[in-house]
């Protein structure tokens, strides 16, 4: 993917087997968001293709939801408003959708603050919006950028919990972009590590086989999280080291 | 603090009744505070007054609402076109330099002495307002929130309708306050200028004669209904925004 006069990532072909979850990690400026941005469909390629279950992707890419690391929610919109918006915009009934809406607003526990707007709520509970907001649509992909970056460590983890959780409910395929290996660990099946920027390239894969299911809480004390970590970060480390030589 | 500002209100009132009763100020330049509430007063009593602010009301009403309907539509065309915007980029900013007094005149020629004349000056005043905000509001939407939109299956028309929309409405209400005021005066310098009828027309009428008083009661009316509008708007901003923190509100763009 080129921007003019730069080149943000090259030669990166990745694939992803279906439920999935999938983590990729790089240095700052590597252009994980932007794979991930040309995956949704948000931007298009300069050179290369995406498939999607073996279709070329036109356009945004409608069989994924995308959990943003900055706010996303609309925020005229209460709690409720938000997490209706993709049943509303598939066209739902009014009836339907709410009752759907509110099935999700009590998944993510957040049942006394449908009415409230987004600026009423804390870090956390925004986050929980958003992933009931993305969710609702039963995507068959989630794309999520960071998506807890904001948040601080106790929130974080309980947040990576929730999101385990979910994915193990729904079994759906999960690309999530992350700058910080242990998240990166505690949630993946498989973990690509991308080179410094500008035009970086895959550095390597990584299986994680740790038991499921797992409770980021504890696992990143257990001595095969230990192993894995040591593995991974033997070459992240070069990469970030280069990263910051460039800057 | 309302008690503060009250305060400070009687007081500068008082030292201007004693100073014009003392014969310090004098009362045929400076007029009284007494005499201007009970001319004021005998106006409403009298029925003059109604059909004057009437007029002059139904004139910013209508100035308001050509104005903003006028700059939404045109403020969302060229938001979201970039060649369009680049067109008229120049000409916009040097029709909005061109102070509007000196259109009162040619407006007179083109509309006449009734109401219309006016509410074309009150309408090159707000539409502008209106407008740099509407461009402003569709510019200035947060991408991610849009992306998000998109994401979610919004289709053209779901974007504007659920995301530009409500964004631009924000930034046209937190300058509501300016464009209703400056539609008023806007209208009062048109009647003052040239009219049968209004306010304006009323503070001219009593100029022509010397009548400090009269001139100040007119004055004094005005800005009554200026307080209670923008009351009005306060009220009316506060159920509409309430989705927005507090310490956030945009600011409008100022033209005069």
């Amino acid at each position: 993917m080129r921007f003019p006069g730069y080149t943000a990532v090259e030669g990166i072909d990745l694939s992803v087997a279906p439920g999935t979850f999938l983590s990729v990690v790089g240095p700052s400026g590597c252009g994980k968001s932007t794979l991930l941005n040309m995956a949704a469909g948000l931007m298009s390629p300069s050179a290369g293709r995406i498939e999607i279950f073996g279709q070329p992707l036109e356009g945004v890419n409608r069989k994924a939801g995308y959990m943003f690391q900055q706010d996303a929610l609309l925020p005229w919109k209460t709690v409720l408003g938000n997490i209706l918006l993709g049943p509303v915009f598939a066209g739902v009934a009014g009836g339907k959708a709410e009752a759907e809406a509110r099935e999700w607003i009590r998944r993510v526990g957040l049942e006394r603050f449908s009415h409230h707007y987004p600026h009423q709520l804390s870090g956390g509970m925004r986050k929980r919006v958003a992933m009931a907001q993305t969710w609702i649509n039963d995507p068959e992909i989630i794309f999520m950028d960071e998506p807890f970056g904001a948040l601080d460590l106790h929130t974080r983890m309980r947040m990576e919990g929730e999101i385990l959780k979910l994915w193990a409910e729904t079994k759906k395929t999960v690309v999530f972009v992350t700058h910080d290996l242990e998240e990166a660990i505690a949630l993946s099946d498989e973990v690509v590590v991308l080179t410094a920027g500008p035009a970086s390239r895959i550095c390597g894969r990584y299986p994680v086989n740790l038991k499921r299911p797992r409770n980021p809480m504890d696992i990143k004390t257990e001595p095969e999280f230990s192993a894995v970590y040591r593995s991974i970060w033997r070459d992240l480390r070069g990469e970030v080291l280069k990263s910051y030589e460039r800057e | 603090m309302v008690v503060w500002q009250l305060l400070l209100g009687a007081s500068l009132l008082a030292a201007w009744q004693a100073g014009a009763s003392a014969g310090v100020l004098d009362k045929f330049f400076f007029s009284r505070p007494s005499d201007i509430a009970l001319r004021v007063w005998q106006m409403c009593l009298t029925g003059a007054v109604w059909g004057h602010l009437g007029t002059t009301l139904l004139e910013a009403a209508l100035s308001f609402a050509i104005g903003v309907a006028l700059g939404v539509a045109c403020g969302f065309a060229l938001a979201r076109n970039r060649f369009l915007a680049a067109l008229f980029d120049p000409y916009l900013r040097v029709a909005n330099s061109l102070p509007r007094v000196v259109l009162a005149p040619i407006f007179l020629l083109w509309f006449g002495l009734g109401i219309w004349s006016k509410v074309a000056l009150g309408v090159t005043v707000v539409f502008f307002i209106v407008f740099f905000n509407t461009l402003q509001g569709v510019r200035e939407v947060d991408p991610v929130v849009v992306h998000n939109a998109r994401m979610l299956g919004a289709s053209e028309r779901q974007l504007i309708r659920h995301v530009l929309i409500p964004s631009a409405l924000s930034w046209i209400f937190s300058s509501l306050h300016i464009s209703i005021g400056f539609a008023i005066i806007a209208v009062v310098v048109g009647e003052y200028l040239g009219a049968a009828k209004g306010i304006g027309y009323m503070i001219a009428q009593a100029e022509g004669v010397f009548d400090t008083t009269g001139v100040f009661a007119g004055m004094a009316i005005l800005a009554g209904v200026v307080l209670a509008v923008g009351a009005g708007v306060d009220r009316l901003e506060r159920r509409l925004l309430r989705w927005k923190a507090r310490d956030s509100q945009a600011g409008g763009e100022s033209v005069s």
